[in-house]
């Protein structure tokens, strides 16, 4: 190995040790238990939140992804900015919401709060399923996303598929360890590190290479003037319609909160107002995504280009004959990116998979400590599988991932229903859940079919709640004291809870 | 909806305005009448780009007022 490689792979190992440490020490704190193990005994405040939710937000999709965006599509990317404006908002009302049900009755994941709100089983099995399919390509494109740029950045010193294998046994090991807790703490630790090195990029690059942010987008405008006008390009280097646009805003504006692994963060905070809190704070996060842009911006009148718009950030970084020591740091933060996502994804697929998808859908309770053994033996099986799936499909892993991000949101009526409306039918949501999955999955596979230009998450959400109107309407919605208990609950009006907020 | 805290709502009412008009900005057909341009300039920075990252800090200003009226009164 060169005396450069050596300084790239020092520095990532140093890194990876750190968070090793960081993620394995909260493992004594937590009780045994499976809300010790998924929820962290609802212990974390609001620093260890801000991180967990926005770290988790923030893949290595975003970290690669963001500046691919602006490099191919231009003013098409501003839309990651705008929907982080909105998006985060609505969870402001329904995490409190959710953490006073949670601490009421136990809940560890989404599924089993809506499923028991109805005391409709099958809901939970079929949103463990879908979250399920959603969560294995997701992590599989953290994997590679990490093993891509390990590969890249040490000259081919450590191929793609055991740096993948290296970095994901640390994040295994950690979160076998500490669960929820390992998870929140090496976030924080994660999330630091990745802002303060895309503000470095972000600003240095366009520095670099155009003598700074202003000459970089005078140059851009000059050559490329179709690139900076809005809604800017397709991928494919069309103009991108208004329809698509806002819709692709409006799906993530009302299905950005609902994402389970995010979702269920809401069962791990101290309260109502550690939750409040970090909603409110959150759009400082967003804020990013500015340097990211930069990024791939100054990627546009670069000499050569990748072979990938992905690629443009570690193409730039290895054809700008940069001190190793840059170069160390940047493949530091891309793994921050992909471990702070990946590490929440399988704790929360794997948690999801034994609470919901047995325990909740089979009402088949297991012995606490059987439990967190079986979710840790998931975890194994969860990253093997998507690092199997990560090895074999290079090319195909995007396109399954597009399958996998629409049919979440189609979770959002279920979610607001539960915590919220009164006369809404358990069968209304699943039948409106499986043709908005269907409707959205149809749309994104021929989008030609489609009756307007708009986003099929959209498409998939109208039928979905037509569905969830007509069906509630014709069946009984339970209206007892159960459910005006649990409603109450909700709204924080409940006399058995005395220490919990009140909703104003 | 079904839980409505007994003060005053007003905060409420706000919030549920400045989404409106946030969501109108940031999309068509608001974004597209005033922030789809790029001259003039911010700090370098195209107008639309600008625009956006305004959105984002805006939103930030006003959840902080809100949330510091809606907690106050409990």
């Amino acid at each position: 190995m060169e005396k450069y490689s050596v300084i790239v792979v020092s520095i990532s190992a140093a890194y990876l040790l750190a968070c090793l440490v960081i993620g394995m020490l909260p493992g004594r704190k937590a009780s045994s238990s499976a809300a010790g193990y998924v929820a962290g005994d609802r212990s974390l405040g609001v620093l260890v939140m801000y991180f967990i939710t926005g770290a988790t937000i923030f893949s290595a999709f975003a970290f690669l992804g963001a500046p691919g965006w602006a490099y191919s599509r231009g003013a098409a990317a501003f839309y990651i900015l705008a929907y982080g404006t909105l998006g985060f908002l609505p969870f402001y009302f329904l995490g409190p919401r959710a953490a006073r049900l949670g601490k009421a009755y136990g809940f560890v994941t989404q599924a089993q709060m809506v499923s028991a709100r109805f005391r409709f089983p099958a809901l939970a099995g079929v949103m463990a399923l879908i979250s399920t399919v959603a969560f294995v390509p997701y992590l599989a494109l953290q994997m590679k996303g990490a093993g891509y740029v390990l590969e890249e950045m040490t000259r081919g010193a450590v191929p793609s598929w055991v740096g993948a294998a290296i970095v994901y046994g640390v994040v295994m090991i950690y979160v076998l360890r500490s669960g929820v807790l390992g998870v929140g703490w090496t976030n924080t630790f994660q999330g630091i590190f990745m802002m303060a090195l895309a503000w470095i990029m972000g600003l240095y690059l366009p520095h670099v290479l155009y003598g700074g942010v202003g000459p970089m987008f005078d140059e851009i405008i000059a050559k490329r003037p179709e690139l900076l006008t809005p809604p800017g390009l397709t991928s494919g280097g069309e103009s991108w319609s208004w329809g698509e646009y806002t819709t692709a805003i409006l799906v993530s504006v009302i299905g950005f909160a609902v994402w389970p692994h995010l979702f269920m963060k809401a069962f791990t905070a101290r309260d109502g107002r550690t939750i409040r809190r970090t909603v409110v704070l959150y759009p400082t996060f967003q804020l990013f995504i500015i340097p990211l842009l930069l990024i791939g911006f100054a990627g546009v009148m670069f000499s050569s280009s990748p072979d990938a718009p992905d690629q443009i950030l570690p193409h730039m970084l290895m054809n700008l004959e940069l001190s190793p020591v840059v170069v160390g740091f940047f493949c530091a933060g891309a793994l921050a990116a992909s471990m702070s996502s990946g590490d929440a994804i399988v704790h929360a697929g794997a948690s999801i998979l034994v609470r919901d998808g047995w325990v909740t859908s089979l009402r088949k309770p297991l012995e606490a400590r059987v439990e967190r053994l079986v979710i840790r033996v998931l975890v194994v099986i969860l990253l093997i599988g998507s690092y199997v799936l990560a090895v074999l499909f290079p090319g195909t892993l995007v396109d399954l991932l597009l399958f996998a991000y629409g049919p979440v949101v189609q979770f959002a009526p279920a979610v607001y229903a539960t915590l919220f409306l009164r006369r809404v039918s358990g069968a209304g949501l699943l039948v409106g859940l499986i043709l908005g999955v269907a409707t959205n999955v149809l749309f994104a596979l021929y989008p030609d079919l489609r009756p307007w230009p708009i986003n099929a998450g959209i498409l998939g959400l109208a039928v979905n709640v037509l569905a969830v109107t007509l069906i509630s309407a014709v069946t009984k919605a339970r209206t007892d004291e159960e459910t005006e208990r649990y409603l109450a609950i909700a709204g924080g009006r409940d006399l058995d809870e005395p220490s919990g907020e009140r909703a104003s | 909806m079904s839980v409505r805290p007994s003060g005053s709502r007003l905060p409420y009412v706000l919030l549920g305005i400045y989404i409106a008009v946030c969501l109108f900005a940031v999309t068509w057909p608001g974004y597209a009448w005033f922030g789809a341009r790029v001259e003039p300039r911010i700090f370098g920075l195209p107008f639309a780009f600008a625009w956006t990252i305004g959105w984002v800090l805006a939103t930030f200003v006003v959840l902080v007022l809100f949330h510091r009226s809606v907690s106050r009164r409990s």
